[in-house]
């Protein structure tokens, strides 16, 4: 039976970019995409995405709400490069432009079940204030050429940003034969590999192999 | 050989005096341990928040090591430095943490300290910047030579750290 060895685990991820807190910017919108390394491979689902644009409601004035969806099952033979989640939002500024409003990375959780995140968002500064001005006059803000960037560890000892905003993220995980592959992604005590210590253990441990 | 994957990132660091800040960090294992891939050091963005108090540098972390034996856990010492509208950085906090031991999710929060010098460099370094720095970084995460600084304690650095294990049960290892 082939189930017997896998050789790849399965992680699902179910979730939605529940919304974002700026105090300062209202009607935004976001993108989303994945970031993971080279033994990981999507197989179903969407990597990269575009939300609706939000204005912040008036009974809540600092909540803006995406409800957007994030449906994708990721395979893997090794945790490195673990997938991370880029998101980025955009919105209009006093002359109409859009203009990049933060950047923000987190890693999907590693252990099934539900998760919320709130991730900050972060924009690069300009390096003068004469630059400054002159991308607020024109709408053409410092921003990264690729987004992706920002799940990276190298090259980022040069950048100089701001970070004003949060966006919250909810996951729930499932995981499929990580544990036939050794890897332990809970603590043990939560599992029954020592039949020796059943005995000894809390009530509720039962005898299995 | 057991394996041990460090997933997850440098969030951000809070009470320090100013808040433009950066962090260089590493980490540092015993000699049973091997890194097989990721980055064991680096160093972070310089951050300004605009709202709060709070610097963000949401800095990925990951880092597949191998070990033949337990001593000599990673350790992940950190630099906090801060960088002023002139470009010119400042020493801000030593600090360290263990990686943490058991598979799952952990929220640490790494304290940092500041080396403190005689009185006359305290008041040149309420004026002037700058300050003492220890000569090696050893010191940040061993005990050997402490008793000879006299420190200050500065911020807390964030950092959500996911630890992944591999055949730690098999060689018996409860964690």
């Amino acid at each position: 039976m082939t189930a017997n060895s896998p050789s790849v685990f399965l992680l699902m991820i179910n979730g939605q970019i529940e919304g974002a807190n700026f105090p300062e910017y209202d009607d935004l919108y976001c993108k989303y995409c994945f970031v993971y390394g080279h033994d990981w491979a999507p197989t179903s689902g969407l990597e990269e995405g575009i939300s609706q644009i939000t204005s912040k409601g008036r009974d809540s004035p600092h909540r803006l709400v995406w409800n957007f969806p994030l449906e994708i099952t990721f395979k893997s033979t090794n945790p490195l490069g673990w997938p991370q989640i880029v998101v980025s939002v955009y919105g209009p500024d006093t002359f109409g432009n859009d203009v990049v409003r933060g950047y923000g990375a987190t890693h999907i959780p590693i252990t099934p079940g539900q998760h919320t995140r709130t991730i900050p968002m972060f924009v690069p500064e300009s390096t003068s204030r004469l630059q400054k001005f002159t991308s607020w006059l024109l709408g053409r803000r410092p921003e990264f050429t690729d987004p992706k960037v920002v799940a990276q560890g190298e090259g980022r000892e040069v950048t100089r940003v701001s970070s004003q905003g949060f966006v919250t993220l909810s996951f729930n995980i499932v995981t499929k034969d990580t544990k036939r592959l050794g890897y332990d992604t809970t603590a043990t005590e939560t599992t029954h590999t020592h039949p020796v210590a059943a005995g000894f253990g809390p009530g509720n441990q039962t005898l299995s192999m | 050989m057991a394996e041990l994957h460090i997933i997850g990132q440098i969030v951000g660091a809070s009470g320090f005096p100013q808040n433009s800040l950066f962090c260089k960090w590493g980490i540092h294992t015993g000699g049973a341990w091997r890194l097989l891939s990721g980055l064991k050091e680096g160093q972070t963005q310089v951050d300004l928040p605009s709202t709060g108090d709070m610097a963000y540098w949401s800095h990925p972390i990951d880092i597949h090591y191998t070990t033949k034996g337990l001593q000599g856990w990673p350790k992940l010492h950190l630099q906090v430095w801060h960088q002023d509208s002139f470009g010119r950085c400042e020493l801000y906090g030593y600090g360290y943490c263990h990686v943490p031991s058991s598979p799952g999710h952990h929220h640490v929060s790494c304290v940092t300290w500041r080396p403190l010098g005689s009185w006359q460099e305290q008041i040149a370094q309420t004026f002037v910047g700058g300050g003492p720095q220890l000569r090696s970084p050893d010191l940040i995460y061993s005990g050997a030579d402490r008793y000879r600084l006299h420190t200050v304690a500065m911020g807390t650095v964030e950092l959500e750290l996911g630890i992944i294990m591999r055949h730690f049960d098999r060689y018996g290892v409860e964690s």
